[in-house]
């Protein structure tokens, strides 16, 4: 199971009025462990009031640039963001796993590949990571940039990519498209539509001379960008996903209070909660898992190993107790959190409720 | 861009999840149960062809099961990478099942998971000599083509990726099996034993498909996890096999 490592910050730099650069140092015998590949995201925890929060940002520093550096845009009502961009300092110290994620080609220097990202917003984070290393280590590739964002002020990395521009003379460029702000060129303002998409397949960009596409951005840009890309003849793996970070779920909500205490009765009253629909039974022994139970009142609930190894079964436990014999996939935030193994969670309370929802 | 939509309108519309951080809870359990499924049928299939070996007939066959057996185990070592990323005990996992434990070869499983792996049902029956391994080989093979093209789909983008990798190796290993079984069907003897093990697997491999009208891949399918109807796969693996076998 991936660990926790302490990223020493060494430097905050403020990108736009609601994003920050923050600049990390694993320790010496964690260099290895972070040696990050273009394109990964680092998954950082933080305990807010008693309550462990993770967040996922992705690297938007280049492989030649020595350095592990991540971009984090404020989030409306986002603890962890919020928090990163008012009181994040150098010489803090943040607990980071090792870099995760699979966006990304693997590099060829002798290549000559044409390479055309998608970002919107923050999405711009993990493409930046790529294309400064593409650039540099696939010397006779490019790479075309479109970059989605409202208004000029918010865009991230603007004077960086202009000086990969300078820096790559014809073999980057860059298309801005601003939703609220007009340009010279009416294709350029507004949102990232189907229609949109064609206008730039029309006269700005051969898709017939792409050979990998990445899209990092929010879900309904995510779906027309792939959908556009398609149409226009590229094969799904020519294009690699990254989807950024308003998919992940909110803050983990503390684990409910218990509405009953022990008691020595024989049997429980289960509640399950699968698919948004509930059914309620009774357990007539307090031998049985959980899991085990459901199963037995034709519930499809998802389980595999049956032996607290593989963590398919993972339910939420909302109302009374549950006693897991073994758990070697949930860790102890997540249990915490109310998180429990089905297949190894034997009630302790003459009710319980769990959820395979949440 | 800050508009953003609900997960499950996404996924529905053909949206691609790219990391445990952002899948929704009944995702990652069906996720989980289809890569465990995987995996167990890979490890159980590539320990079933580990006996194998010793019935091949040449060195060529020698090492064609070996092969065989060998990138099935890593095919499996795979996709528990990805489990391993949600949080699955990789180095437990693979160790929880006797792999290579068999049913009696009358055994009457049905399309019931049985002992406690996820293994499909097809590899709790045991293999007896050679012209049965390359029959089961062939067969099996074809419907893993059907099943994993099925699967290079699906939404979970770490995981599609892995399939895309492996499906031209398990393709090989169909290709491999069925230039076997031609050597096998020249061979006016051996082709009797050859087409009493066809009867006896096809139903058995046929099974793997799950059923028609499944609610299973109702729910798989709304989550992105899977496109095409069992009934479909299972038609397409038919016309296949037909094909091939009508060329013997």
């Amino acid at each position: 199971m991936a660990r926790f490592h302490p990223l020493e910050v060494t430097d905050v730099r403020r990108e736009t009025r609601d994003a920050v650069v923050v600049t990390l140092k694993p320790r010496a015998e964690d260099a290895e462990a972070f040696d990050f590949t273009q394109g990964q995201y680092l998954t950082f925890r933080r305990d807010f009031d008693g309550q462990e929060l993770r967040r996922s940002y992705s690297i938007c520093a280049g492989k030649d640039e020595g350095v592990l550096r991540v971009g984090i845009k404020r989030v409306d009502g986002g603890a962890f963001s919020t928090w990163a961009n008012e009181e994040l300092n150098p010489g803090a110290v943040l607990d980071a796993m090792p870099p995760m994620g699979k966006f990304y080609t693997s590099i060829e220097p002798d290549a000559d590949k044409h390479y055309l990202g998608f970002a919107g917003g923050s999405g711009i984070t993990p493409v930046l990571s790529i294309i400064k290393t593409v650039l540099a280590r696939e010397p006779k590739s490019k790479f075309t940039l479109v970059y989605a964002n409202r208004q000029i002020n918010s865009i991230m990395f603007r004077e960086e990519l202009e000086d990969l521009k300078n820096l790559y003379l014809g073999r980057f460029s860059v298309i801005h498209v601003l939703e609220t702000e007009g340009q010279e060129i009416d294709l350029f303002t507004g949102r990232i539509d189907d229609e949109k998409m064609k206008g730039l397949f029309e006269r700005w960009i051969d898709a017939g001379s792409i050979d990998t596409a990445f899209i990092c951005g929010p879900e309904p840009m995510m779906l027309t960008i792939a959908a556009s890309l398609r149409d226009h003849g590229l094969s799904d793996d020519q294009i690699k996903f990254e989807l950024f970070a308003s998919g992940q779920p909110g803050r983990a909500k503390a684990r409910p209070v218990s509405k009953q205490t022990h008691d020595t009765a024989e049997t429980t009253e289960a509640t399950v909660m699968l698919d948004g629909t509930s059914r309620t039974f009774q357990m007539e022994s307090r031998d049985m898992s959980v899991l085990d139970a459901a199963l037995a009142n034709d519930l499809d609930a998802p389980y595999s190993c049956k032996a607290g190894v593989c963590s398919t079964c993972r339910c939420k436990v909302l109302e009374g107790e549950v006693e897991m014999a073994v758990n070697h996939a949930l860790e102890d935030y997540e249990v915490r959190a109310g998180y429990a193994l089905s297949c190894q969670a034997i009630p302790l309370t003459d009710k319980v409720v769990i959820s395979y929802d949440e | 861009m800050s508009d953003t939509m609900n997960i499950e309108d996404y996924l529905e519309q053909g949206g691609v999840l790219t990391s445990p951080m952002n899948v929704p809870a009944r995702y990652r359990g069906e996720l989980l149960r289809l890569m465990g499924s995987f995996v167990d049928s890979e490890l159980a299939g590539s320990a079933g062809f580990a006996a194998s070996i010793n019935f091949a007939p040449g060195i060529k066959e020698r090492i064609a099961a070996s092969r065989i057996t060998l990138e099935k185990a890593d095919h499996a070592e795979r996709v528990l990478n990805v489990m391993g990323s949600f949080g699955t005990d990789t180095a437990r996992y693979q160790n929880q099942h006797n792999w290579a434990a068999r049913a009696e070869r009358d055994a009457d499983i049905g399309t019931i998971r049985t002992g406690g792996d996820m293994r499909l049902s097809v590899f709790h029956y045991p293999i007896t000599g050679w012209a049965d391994a390359v029959v089961m080989n062939v067969l099996m093979g074809l419907a893993t083509g059907v099943q994993i093209t099925e699967l290079t789909r699906l939404s979970y983008a770490p995981l599609a990726e892995v399939f895309r990798e492996i499906a031209p190796r398990e393709a090989r290993h169909a290709e491999l099996g069925l230039e076997g079984l031609e050597r096998i069907m020249a061979n006016n003897e051996q082709r009797e034993e050859a087409l009493e093990s066809i009867a006896y697997w096809r139903p058995r491999v046929a099974a793997t498909f799950g059923h028609a009208g499944s609610q299973r891949f109702e729910t798989q399918k709304r989550l992105g996890l899977r496109h095409t109807p069992n009934e479909d796969l299972l038609a397409e693996w038919n016309n296949q096999l037909d094909t091939r076998l009508s060329t013997l």
